[in-house]
């Protein structure tokens, strides 16, 4: 990975993505879509963001949740050449109002109604609303997709990558043993809209003629009733969370078509893994990456565990204790912060260490305030940085301890109730405290500062 | 299907995930947490019959106590 990556045009998508042939069963969300039936789906939807203004150059920001509306949007935009941002359809109308004035997109995408299908639906089924902004600004680089990481207050948390980044990381992803191949399945339950499902799910699933199957309930009986659905090799591409939730199934049906499971984010439990791997009897592995730059390292095999090897192309160092990956250019926009990216590297904020005889990395934990909840990112920064600048609120401590909580002590004559409001308002559910504490006073340092020790606020909160 | 389910069986079964103690189970419950009580239910009680609609209601304890009692009536 060296030089800047060269730009492509917009057959991309065409060539990468959507060549096949026309009969090729490509998705199944509810009904199975074939290669002809979504390159029909995309141009159509080509031609109505072309009506709404949108040109090559031009810019557009997507809110939906994973959906077959979602996929033919996203890649009508790519084929245009525009640049398209991708909001979390979970963000309140609060958040994405805030994005939007920040983004400046020129063409909106929405759903006629959010959250479509109940809270377990692995898909949503959505009639678009499109919408062009006066006030719309052109792409300002040359970008394929922005995604704003959790902590967006910061200058350097919106994430840009090129269309070449997109297609390096699925052909890394055909490189790697143990993903799967022309002709098999992909059982995703990881979000499309974000890296791992959208790259290792769909964009992979597109360009490899892998099906990708979304189940229809994201229970462990409709995530079993997917797998079973088919006769193709089947992965299951997931989140931890869906370990130990299968893991829990005491007496699962027999799946000769399940291969096996690869997830992606934190390591679970040695006895989850093991219950797992005695429930299902096929190779459960792991992979390490980063919305900046995707698929980073793999285990999809389990035999380095708890460590990863290095994806095919990538450097990784570790720098006083911090792994940094060798990345040509910063994968942020706006005012650059060196304490992310610096010479030709990414500062990754995972404290871990590379072994120098066998290059296999450990991933030891964040070294910032970001938290994985359900596979979501959230920087705690962001939670508490709202909240403290509540009028309701004097003064805001975030910690996570299996659950994100805040302890606040609240202005004069304010109520919680007020502060609860606002919550709900500004922050998307997976952000929110699940429990708000109330105290008279925050613990402090001997120099005033606040303390975001765990136990040191329990016991304030106790007393 | 029919059974009885109160609040201290939900608590300790979203307890379960984990490996939480019961008073750190929060009021809300979010879409992992629903997916882990439906399989808990589903795993003592036999397969449910919950349409979007009464999963939607599922958002707190108290209505996920709300609606398993409907259910297992």
């Amino acid at each position: 990975m060296t030089g800047s990556p060269p730009q492509l045009e917009p057959g991309w998508v065409d060539e990468v993505l959507l060549a096949g042939a026309a009969d090729d069963v490509c998705l199944q969300l509810g009904v199975p879509v074939s290669r002809a039936d979504l390159r029909r789906l995309v141009a159509g939807r080509g031609q109505v963001l072309a009506e709404a203004g949108l040109r090559r150059g031009g810019t557009v920001a997507l809110c939906l949740a994973p959906s077959l509306a979602f996929i033919a949007n996203l890649l009508a935009a790519w084929r245009i050449g525009a640049q398209a941002s991708l909001l979390d359809y979970r963000l309140t109308p609060y958040e994405v109002d805030a994005a939007l004035r920040r983004l400046l997109p020129q063409v909106v995408v929405t759903a006629e109604q959010q959250n479509a299908g109940g809270p377990l639906r692995g898909y949503a089924e959505i009639t678009e609303r499109v919408r062009t902004c006066p006030g719309g600004q052109p792409a300002a680089t040359s970008h394929a997709v922005i995604q704003l990481s959790s902590g967006s207050t910061g200058p350097s948390k919106v994430i840009a990558r090129h269309a070449a980044s997109l297609v390096d990381e699925v052909t890394r992803y055909t490189q790697i043993d143990g993903v799967p191949r022309q002709g098999e399945r992909i059982v995703s339950l990881a979000s499309m809209v974000h890296v791992l499902g959208l790259v290792g799910g769909l964009l992979y699933s597109l360009h490899a003629g892998v099906t990708l199957m979304i189940p229809d309930r994201m229970t462990a009986d409709g995530i079993l009733a997917a797998v079973a659905a088919g006769t193709q090799p089947t992965t299951l591409l997931g989140v931890p969370f869906h370990i130990e939730l299968l893991a829990s199934v005491t007496s699962p049906p027999g799946l000769p078509m399940l291969t096996g499971m690869t997830t992606g984010g934190e390591l679970v439990r040695a006895d989850v893994h093991a219950a797992f791997r005695d429930r299902y009897n096929v190779r459960l592995g792991n992979m390490y990456g980063m919305t900046e730059v995707g698929v980073i390292a793999t285990d999809l095999f389990g035999e380095y565990r708890p460590a990863v090897m290095p994806a095919p192309g990538f450097t990784i160092r570790e720098q006083d204790g911090e792994l940094h990956i060798a990345l040509p250019a910063s994968p942020y926009l706006g005012v650059q912060d060196p304490e992310r990216w610096s010479d030709g590297w990414l500062h990754t904020k995972d404290a871990g260490c590379v072994d120098p005889a066998t290059g296999l990395v450990r991933v030891l934990g964040r070294r910032d305030s970001q938290v994985s909840v359900g596979g979501l990112k959230v920087d705690l920064t962001e939670v508490e940085h709202m909240l403290a600048g509540l009028p309701e609120v004097a003064s805001a401590v975030v910690v996570h301890d299996h659950a994100i909580e805040a302890y606040l002590v609240l202005a004069d004559g304010a109520c919680q109730s007020a502060v609860e409001r606002e919550i709900t308002t500004r922050l998307a559910a997976y952000k929110r405290p699940r429990r708000l504490h109330v105290v008279d006073q925050l613990p402090r340092t001997a120099t005033g500062k606040l303390v975001r020790d765990h136990a040191a606020l329990k016991g304030e909160h106790r007393s | 299907m029919t059974g009885e389910i109160g609040r201290p069986d939900v608590v300790a079964m979203l307890a379960t995930y984990g490996e939480r103690r019961p008073e750190q189970v929060p009021e809300e419950i979010d879409s992992l947490e629903l997916a882990w009580l439906i399989h808990q239910v589903e795993q003592r009680y036999g397969l449910l019959d919950v349409d979007d609609d009464s999963l939607a209601r599922m958002s707190t304890v108290t209505g996920a106590v709300e609606v398993l009692t409907e259910v297992l009536r």
